[in-house]
C-alpha cells in the first residue's frame, strides 16, 4: 500500500491543503478509504493528541489538525457510503442547555472524527429534547455532553434523567467532559465515562464501544 | 482595598517576604452574589446590592484582601458590549456575549468603540461613581482599572475556536483585530484612571493567553499585553488560570508584576519560569478543594502547598483562579487561618 507518511505529516502539521492533496493522491493510487483512516488519519490524530498532552501542541495546532481531518472526511464520506463501510460509532455531541461555550466540544468533535467516529454536533445550549429527538431519528451509540460552567453542569444530570424518562438511556453510552467536570461528578450523575481532555476522548469512546 | 491592604500588596510585589504571608482572592459575580444571598442579575442591576455584597465579604473576612476590590463588572459582557455584542442574561446565570465577527474578513469593518459612551462601560464607571462616597467612608479606595485582556476580548468577538484557528490561517487580520482591541483597551484603562485618581493598578484577565504556544504568545499576546499594561501604575496584575508554562517566562517583558494562575503548575515551577521576578498569587485548587472540600481538606492542601515551597518571597496565598462559585465561608476561613499558622 502507498506510504501515507506525507498525509500523516500534513495532518500533524495542520497543513489543510497539503493534507487534502495527499489524501486525494492516496485515493487515486488505490488506497481504500478505511485504510486511509486506519493508517493515515487515525495515527496522525493520535500523534496530535500525544503532542497536546505533552505540552508540545496547543489549542490552535489541535484545531488546525482537526480542520485538516475534517476536510479529508468531506472527500471520504461519499466513498465510505459507496463501499457500505460503517464508522466505528455514531456519536452525538452537544453543550448542555444553558451553556453557550463550544471550544471543548469542538475539539472533542474534531478528535473523534479523526479517530474514525461519525460525529453529529448539535451545537450549544442543547435542550434534552433535541438530544432525544436526534437519538430517535437515527441510531446513535454514544452521546457526549459538554459544559464549561459550574452553573450549567447540573443540566448534564437533568439531560441524562430526561434520557431515562424517554426510554433511550439504555440504547446509548454517555460520555461527559468540560472544565468543571470531574470523574466523581460524572459517576454521580450516571454517565458511563469522563474524559479530562479532548485528546483522551477518542480512547474513552473506543472503550465505551468495547464495553 | 484599604490603605493597609494596598501597602501589603505593594510590598509583596516589590519582593518583600511577609510573615505571616498575606492571602487574597479575586472575587466577582461567579461567587459573591450567591454567597451573599442574591442572584447574579440582581447583583448586576442593583447598586445597593453590589455595594452591600462587597462590604459584607470584606467584613466577613477582614484578614484577607479582595482583588481588585469593588470590581464593577457585568461578567464576560463588559467589554464585548462596547463592540456591539448581543448580551444575554439569566436571573442567576453568567451572562454571555454573542460574537460579532462571522469571519476574519469582518475585522476590516470593526470599529474601535468609545469607552466613554459605548456598551455597558459608562454603567461600570457610573456605578462606582455613585458608590464612591460610601466605599471611601468604609475605608476603601478604588485601586484598579480592570478589563478582560486583548486575546480574551478578541475571542469573544470572533468565537474562541474561530479566533484560535484564525491566528494560524489569517494572522494579518488577527493582528489587526488585536490592534483595534488593544487601542480600545488602552483608552478604557485611561478612562477608568481619569474617573478614579486613586487607581494605581491595572488588572487584566486573559485565559486565552494560556491556550497558545510560546511562539504564538510572543507574536499574538506579548506585544498587545505590553501596550495594555504600559501605563505608569504600581501594580500590574494579570490573571490566567489556563496552563501557563509557555507564557509565564514572557510575562515579565509585558510589565506584569503580579500573577494569579491555575492549578496546572506548582508554585515552585512558576517561580522558576518567571525567574522569581513576578509576585505569584495561588494556587489552592478552587473547585475540588476550596468549593467542594471540607475545611480539613483546605487545611491539608494549603499546608502541603506552603511546605513544598522553600522561597516564600513575592507570594500571596490564594486559590488557583478566581473565587469559585459556592466556596463556603468555613473553607475560606480555613485557608486564611492555615496560612497564618503555617507562615507566622
Amino acid at each position: 500500500m502507498q506510504d501515507l507518511t506525507e498525509l500523516r505529516n500534513a495532518v500533524i502539521e495542520g497543513e489543510v491543503s497539503a493534507a487534502v492533496a495527499a489524501a486525494r493522491e492516496a485515493l487515486d493510487n488505490g488506497v481504500q478509504p478505511l485504510d486511509l483512516i486506519a493508517q493515515g488519519i487515525g495515527p496522525a490524530m493520535a500523534e496530535v493528541g500525544r503532542l497536546f498532552e505533552e505540552g508540545e501542541y496547543f489549542v490552535p495546532e489541535l484545531l488546525m489538525a482537526a480542520r485538516a481531518t475534517k476536510e479529508i472526511f468531506v472527500i471520504l464520506r461519499p466513498l465510505l457510503a459507496q463501499t457500505g463501510a460503517k464508522p466505528m460509532a455514531h456519536i452525538l455531541l452537544g453543550t448542555v442547555q444553558g451553556d453557550l461555550h463550544d471550544i471543548g466540544k469542538n475539539l472533542v468533535a474534531a478528535m473523534l472524527e479523526g479517530g474514525g467516529f461519525e460525529v453529529t454536533d448539535l451545537g450549544v445550549d442543547v435542550p434534552p429534547e433535541a438530544f432525544i429527538s436526534a437519538i430517535k431519528k437515527r441510531p446513535v451509540q454514544i452521546v457526549g455532553l459538554s459544559a464549561l460552567l459550574t452553573t450549567t453542569m447540573p443540566a448534564m444530570k437533568s439531560t441524562i434523567q430526561a434520557f431515562r424518562e424517554a426510554g433511550v438511556r439504555d440504547q446509548i453510552k454517555i460520555m461527559v467532559g468540560g472544565a468543571p467536570i470531574s470523574k466523581i461528578y460524572a459517576d454521580s450523575i450516571g454517565a458511563d465515562g469522563y474524559s479530562e481532555t479532548a485528546a483522551a476522548s477518542v480512547d474513552l469512546a473506543r472503550r465505551l464501544m468495547a464495553s | 482595598m484599604n490603605d493597609q491592604q494596598w501597602n501589603t500588596l505593594v510590598s509583596v510585589v516589590r519582593g518583600e517576604t511577609l510573615s505571616p504571608l498575606p492571602t487574597a482572592f479575586i472575587i466577582d459575580s461567579p461567587w459573591l452574589p450567591n454567597w451573599a444571598g442574591h442572584t447574579i442579575l440582581d447583583y448586576f442591576t442593583d447598586d445597593r446590592i453590589f455595594l452591600d455584597d462587597n462590604l459584607k465579604a470584606m467584613r466577613a473576612f477582614p484578614e484577607t484582601m479582595f482583588l481588585p476590590g469593588f470590581w464593577s463588572e457585568y461578567g464576560m459582557c463588559t467589554e464585548p458590549s462596547a463592540f456591539g455584542s448581543v448580551c444575554m442574561w439569566g436571573e442567576d446565570e453568567f451572562p454571555f456575549a454573542r460574537k460579532v465577527l462571522r469571519s476574519p474578513a469582518d475585522v476590516e469593518h470593526l470599529e474601535k468603540p468609545n469607552p466613554r459612551k459605548h456598551g455597558l462601560l459608562p454603567f461600570v464607571i457610573k456605578r462606582l461613581k455613585h458608590l464612591q462616597p460610601e466605599i471611601e467612608m468604609a475605608g476603601h479606595k478604588i485601586r484598579f482599572a480592570v478589563a478582560r485582556g486583548p486575546l480574551n476580548i478578541a475571542s469573544f468577538l470572533m468565537g474562541t475556536p474561530e479566533f484560535l484557528e484564525a491566528i494560524k490561517t489569517h494572522p494579518e487580520q488577527m493582528h489587526r483585530l488585536l490592534e483595534i482591541v488593544t487601542d480600545f483597551l488602552v483608552e478604557w484603562i485611561a478612562v477608568q484612571r481619569e474617573a478614579f485618581p486613586s487607581i494605581d493598578g491595572i488588572f487584566l484577565l486573559d485565559d486565552i493567553v494560556g491556550f497558545v504556544s510560546r511562539r504564538d504568545c510572543e507574536k499574538f499576546a506579548v506585544p498587545y499585553l505590553q501596550r495594555a499594561f504600559a501605563a505608569d501604575v504600581t501594580v500590574k496584575f494579570f490573571h490566567n488560570d489556563a496552563p501557563c508554562k509557555a507564557s509565564s517566562p514572557l510575562l515579565e517583558s509585558t510589565g506584569i508584576n503580579l500573577l494569579n494562575f491555575g492549578v496546572q503548575h506548582t508554585l515552585s515551577d512558576m517561580k522558576s519560569w518567571t525567574n522569581n521576578k513576578i509576585a505569584l498569587m495561588g494556587n489552592i485548587p478552587p473547585r475540588d478543594v476550596l468549593a467542594e472540600g471540607t475545611p480539613e481538606d483546605v487545611k491539608r492542601s494549603t499546608t502541603e502547598i506552603l511546605n513544598a515551597l522553600a522561597d516564600r518571597s513575592r507570594l500571596i496565598v490564594s486559590c488557583g483562579g478566581g473565587m469559585p462559585p459556592h466556596a463556603p465561608t468555613e473553607n475560606i476561613k480555613a485557608l486564611i487561618s492555615t496560612v497564618e499558622e503555617v507562615t507566622r
